[in-house]
């Protein structure tokens, strides 16, 4: 990896993060370019091969899709499994098993930057007190602004430093591995999707009797081999059915 | 009587609409931007309010700083679909501005932090817990070889429903001031369209499973010259039959049980270790 790569890398890494305001807040950055899919294409750009980066991304993405930080809190990083994960398994030349092995640790050393910045931006809280205070509105207004330094240097380091000097690292580990291990690596990623998946099943699937549905889509696919578009036409109008029949109301009172 | 209490409670009438839109941005952009421990999202509401202080007090610094004092205290709610919380609470101080004397400081605040909770609950469950998983699983659904398609379908559709939808919560806010969380929060429609979006996700993740899952079983009974590949039986059962049943099992596991992912993907490791080693699982 070139230092450039490594430095562009770690610029949409700072912008795709949770706390960055710079893309229209969290709407393009954090819920777009830090989803792990489009992370995926962005590296892919930078990489010089965008399809390897889209199947990379897809398989972490699937790992995190339902992912909520209510409240605050950060079950898992997805901005360093992602920015970190991702470019540090094409340039070892690695299957995207490897990037969701990655993946899993380094998601638990972003949630340390992300509570380590809650704790670091007390200090911007009690300086917008002070100068609100003060009547330097101007400057308070500002406040968001500057204080947004804390997690430009939490998330653009980490993720140019390790990029940039972990590529050879992880290249030699990567060539290191006995192909035993590759497989097992490659039987384990295989299933984890469905872990994401039933993490989202949780929120969405309020009755046993839901399965119905995640079964439907499933044949749709296993059986027919439909595309997207078709099933998910198909899944607008069950709901309509379901919305129409008005038996929606009373299920989701049920779930509460 | 919604109409009386418009007239009391009710949200900014002189405000111009370019002072809205800055609000608006100003709201969109630095939500989060200095997230922390003790106040969340406060600095956010100060800076949205204190970029538009001279459209609501012009010329009148002392009741500016004032309006930005009494908003030194903790807010947090999902920002996006939340962001209806500071366009109310912009209506209520520009009504407070334009002399509205129905809304004292005490009033914008306790409505303030009644709201931030019920929104960030709704924002939750439909923004990251229901919109975005069942787009990105379009989208992943687009892209099973890394196709361009998915990424880009994912970016245009996220966007192009968003932008406006905040727009639309956050001026309604600020338009319909107090009032505009009675009517969002009382009406049924949105456990309707909750409902909906459900059903079209569960289809979807059903879908997406089956392209994304493998779940290989290599075991083969042999018996002489006779030779039965397990997997191939299961398979003429109902292709992909092994992966429903794992899936299945992680349902039950995760969604029954509650087991954490971390959990879960422990258990995958151990059935990927043995099933390699007793030959019941391939690549």
């Amino acid at each position: 990896m070139t230092i450039a790569q490594a430095l562009l890398i770690a610029l949409f890494g700072w912008m795709g993060s949770i706390y960055s305001p710079v893309l229209i807040g969290g709407l393009a950055g954090w819920y777009t370019i830090g989803r792990p899919l489009v992370s995926g294409m962005i590296i892919g750009l930078i990489l010089g091969d965008v399809q390897t980066g889209i199947i990379m991304g897809a398989a972490i993405q699937m790992l995190y899709i339902g992912l909520v930080t209510p409240g605050g809190t950060m079950p898992a990083d997805v901005n360093f499994a992602a920015y970190i994960g991702i470019p540090l398994a094409m340039v070892a030349g690695a299957g995207k098993e490897y990037a969701l092995a990655l993946a899993v640790p380094l998601s638990s050393l972003g949630v340390l930057a992300v509570y380590g910045l809650c704790a670091i931006n007390l200090y911007f809280v009690h300086k917008q007190d002070a100068l609100v205070e003060s009547g330097n509105l101007e400057a308070a207004s500002r406040i968001p602004v500057v204080g947004q330094i804390t997690n430009f240097v939490l998330r653009f380091i980490p993720i140019f430093v390790i990029n940039f000097f972990g590529a050879g690292l992880i290249t030699d580990l990567v060539n290191a591995m006995p192909s035993q291990v590759t497989d097992i690596l490659q039987i384990f990623a295989n299933m984890l999707p469905l872990v994401g998946f039933m993490l989202l099943m949780r929120m969405i699937c309020k009755k046993d009797f839901d399965l119905v549905y995640f079964c439907v889509g499933f044949v749709l696919v296993a059986s027919l081999n439909l595309g997207m578009i078709p099933i998910v036409i198909f899944a607008l109008g069950i709901a309509y059915l379901e919305y129409k029949s008005g038996t929606s109301v009373s299920t989701t009172k049920e779930c509460e | 009587m919604a109409e009386e209490k418009l007239e009391e409670f009710g949200g900014a009438k002189k405000l111009s609409k370019k002072a809205i839109k800055r609000a608006y941005w100003n709201w969109m952009f630095f939500n989060l931007s200095v997230q922390n421990f003790e106040r969340m999202e406060g600095p956010a509401i100060i800076k949205m309010l204190a970029d538009v202080r001279e459209d609501l007090y012009p010329g009148d610094p002392k009741a500016q700083q004032e309006m930005l004092e009494r908003h030194e205290v903790f807010f947090n709610t999902e920002p996006y679909l939340g962001c209806i919380v500071p366009g109310i609470v912009l209506g209520m101080e520009a009504s407070k501005a334009e002399g509205n004397e129905d809304i004292t400081s005490e009033f914008i605040n306790s409505i303030k932090t009644a709201l931030m909770g019920p929104f960030a609950g709704i924002g939750d469950s439909l923004l990251p817990g229901t919109l975005i998983p069942i787009l990105l699983s379009v989208a992943l659904g687009l892209c099973p070889n890394g196709e361009i398609i998915g990424p880009i379908f994912y970016i245009v559709a996220f966007l192009a429903i968003m932008l406006p939808l905040t727009w639309f919560l956050f001026s309604y806010g600020v338009k319909a001031g107090a009032n505009a969380a009675q009517a969002v929060l009382e009406s049924g429609v949105k456990d309707k369209v909750t409902r909906a979006a459900e059903t079209v996700g569960l289809v979807v993740v059903g879908a997406v499973t089956a392209s994304y899952t493998k779940f290989n079983i290599g075991l083969t009974y042999t018996s002489g010259d006779l030779s039965i590949n397990i997997g191939d039986i299961l398979n003429t059962i109902m292709p992909e039959l092994s992966v429903l049943l794992m899936a299945f099992l992680t349902y039950w596991l995760m969604v029954k049980k509650n087991w954490s992912a971390g959990k879960t993907m422990l258990l995958f490791l151990v059935i990927a270790v043995m099933g390699y080693f007793a030959t019941i699982l391939t690549v």
